[in-house]
């Protein structure tokens, strides 16, 4: 898997405030979920990206192009989708996205038609029509995101693509990013604050805090716990289970309500564990390798940093 | 790919220069404009005037032809139209009337030309200029400001000067529109209602100095304009800075300059926009006006436009360092 962004020891600074401090990243194709708490400095890492801000120290390369080089040519190889709104006041949304593509250099004879393309890929009906500034959260979401690939771009930014949006278009907007992964080869630079998107969508995860680099790695890896061990969701009474699982000598904690983790090969502890359930009168609903939690890992990334500031 | 597949397409057509990418931006804030009926108003009204000229012009042409011109004030044609282009002045139309009475008949003309293209500008045209500005350069900036288009335009291959670039130039599309087109269509008019094609040879310069006139009074202002709405994310507050900057300036030197008789009144003549450009525009078209100390207009308006555009360009910048 090829690197499309490298950077080393950049920082950049306004002020006295130090957005990003010595950031090493590589960013490799696929899906990566940026992560961090606000003011962590992943805005100021996307405006870096996109040559919008100048860094104060550092080196790298943003697709093939020299850090802060060439700005026009990456930014038409960026779909850059911002968290805020961002609109042409008194515009239709088509007239929106045709001058989004006639910005990134797409003739206005196509822009149109590539416009509409767009639109009906991202569900978009009759309402194109109408001013921008009557849409509803939903329709502006799309409409953001219609701008950001109008012109076919080979790294997309997206920016919180999935906040305000309710359970069937969250899902059919991730679904839109895992077909551009997909199926066309695109990738992606998902930040967002809801982890479960990450979890769903991601390959790989960027954790920033206080303007450096947490982690990263593949979410697999990061995910995968340091003795093997299995999730058990039940039945019943999951605290008889777990008894009569210490009983066997099988070390065994409760995550959630009727939901236990017990250590050991998934192999090995099989029959133990339907044994344990049939004396404990539970009924095993599934059991799978236990995880790390991405919310955990969030946490423990976040918590070192501010144990390092205090 | 099926025509009625809605699914993604990729695209692979051949992409456009980046420098044009300023048009763009004009013509999406030039089509945003014109969708005000107040400014479609303005710019049909922006061309009676020329109509009015263009008879004036034929009663000239019709003097001259018959080789009635030049005889002083008793020329009812020419009397007439001068009184009309200066209808608060008569001794300067007298002046004028003597200052024309002395010369050659393609001398006259080039004269006669000059002042009313100059009394278009200074005028009708002027007032206009100062409306239109009014109405168009407001939100230009300022409502990209509040609508966060600028995450729009500089997420793209556009840069901060195209940026400003397109903007200014939807301002000069417009105010062109209003000096330079009707002032062009003027001279056209003079042409054909002119004995001969022979008058092109003493009239030629007219054009170029039109299109220096239009360009040193628009570009100016047009900076100027694009400042206030730079400054500000409320569009009202820029209107209203800019129609006080011209009505206190105006009224600052009418209230001045008549106590400053004999004495160099350059800085405070230039404190009104209206006769700082006024001043300008007759230096440019008109060949016999004498303006006192041109250089100190010129500098002024040169620091206009410099300072203006440094403001503009630092306040587009601003967002990006936040």
């Amino acid at each position: 898997m090829s690197a499309l962004i490298e950077l080393q020891n950049l920082s950049k600074s306004y002020g006295t405030f130090r957005a990003l401090s010595d950031v090493n990243l590589t960013i490799h194709e696929g899906i990566t979920g940026l992560l961090g708490p606000n003011g962590a400095g992943k805005s100021t890492l996307i405006k870096v990206l996109l040559g919008l801000v100048r860094t104060n120290a550092g080196t790298g390369h943003v697709l093939g192009h020299p850090l802060g080089k060439n700005a026009a040519q990456v930014r038409t190889q960026i779909g850059y989708m911002p968290e805020d709104d961002c609109y042409i006041h008194g515009l239709s949304g088509i007239e929106c996205i045709q001058v989004a593509a006639q910005l990134s250099r797409i003739p206005s004879s196509e822009a149109l038609r590539r416009g509409h393309e767009i639109l009906d890929f991202c569900g978009a009906g009759q309402e194109r029509y109408r001013p921008v500034e009557t849409y509803s959260t939903g329709m502006r979401q799309k409409l953001r995101f219609a701008m950001a690939i109008v012109h076919d771009p080979r790294l997309l930014i997206l920016d919180e693509p999935t906040s305000g949006l309710d359970p069937q278009e969250r899902e059919a907007m991730l679904n839109r990013i895992r077909i551009l992964a997909r199926d066309f080869r695109k990738s992606v630079i998902l930040c967002t604050h809801i982890l479960p998107d990450v979890q769903s969508v991601c390959d790989r995860v960027v954790i920033l805090a206080a303007g450096t680099v947490r982690v990263s790695d593949t979410l697999e890896l990061l995910c995968r716990t340091p003795n093997p061990s299995i999730t058990v969701q039940v039945t019943g009474d999951s605290r008889l289970l777990q008894n009569q699982l210490n009983d066997q000598g099988v070390a065994s904690f409760s995550v959630i309500p009727n939901q236990i983790q017990v250590q050991g090969d998934a192999g090995e502890l099989n029959t133990v564990l339907w044994q344990a359930a049939a004396a404990a009168n539970c009924s095993i609903r599934s059991l799978s390798p236990a995880k790390n939690s991405l919310e955990q890992i969030f946490l423990d990334a976040v918590r070192e940093v501010h144990r390092a500031h205090s | 790919m099926p025509i009625h597949n809605l699914g993604y397409r990729p695209w692979n057509g051949t992409l456009e220069s980046t420098s044009t990418r300023w048009t763009v931006v004009a013509e999406i804030s030039i089509r945003r404009a014109w969708q005000s009926s107040w400014l479609r108003r303005m710019m049909l009204f922006s061309w009676l005037p020329v109509l009015g000229i263009g008879i004036l012009l034929f009663f000239y042409e019709q003097a001259e032809e018959s080789g009635q011109a030049g005889q002083g004030i008793s020329f009812d044609g020419l009397k007439l139209a001068l009184a009309a282009s200066h209808p608060e002045r008569p001794d300067q139309v007298r002046e004028v009337l003597e200052r024309m009475a002395s010369k050659t008949p393609d001398e006259r003309r080039h004269m006669f030309w000059s002042l009313i293209m100059l009394n278009l500008i200074r005028r009708s045209q002027g007032l206009l200029l100062i409306a239109v500005i009014g109405i168009i350069a407001p939100p230009l900036i300022s409502q990209d400001f509040r609508s966060r288009a600028f995450l729009l335009y500089f997420s793209r291959p556009l840069t901060k000067v195209q940026y400003i670039i397109g903007k200014g130039a939807t301002l000069l599309a417009y105010l062109l529109t209003i000096t330079l087109l009707p002032c062009l269509l003027l001279f056209i008019v003079g042409v054909l209602f002119s004995p001969s094609l022979l008058v092109l040879k003493s009239t030629w310069d007219l054009p170029i100095r039109i299109l220096g006139t239009s360009l040193l009074i628009s570009i100016p202002a047009a900076s100027l304009a694009l400042m206030l709405s730079a400054v500000t994310t409320e569009s009202r507050y820029a209107s209203f800075a800019w129609f006080a900057m011209w009505i206190f300036g105006f009224l600052a030197y009418q209230s001045v300059v008549p106590f400053t008789q004999g004495n160099n009144t350059t800085v405070i003549q230039c404190l009104s926009l209206y006769h700082l450009f006024s001043d300008v525009a007759g230096w440019m078209l008109d060949r016999e006006l004498a303006v006192v100390d041109i250089q100190t207009r010129m500098i002024v308006l040169g620091l206009i436009t410099t300072l203006s555009l440094a403001v503009v360009f630092r306040r587009v910048s601003a967002p990006m360092n936040i």
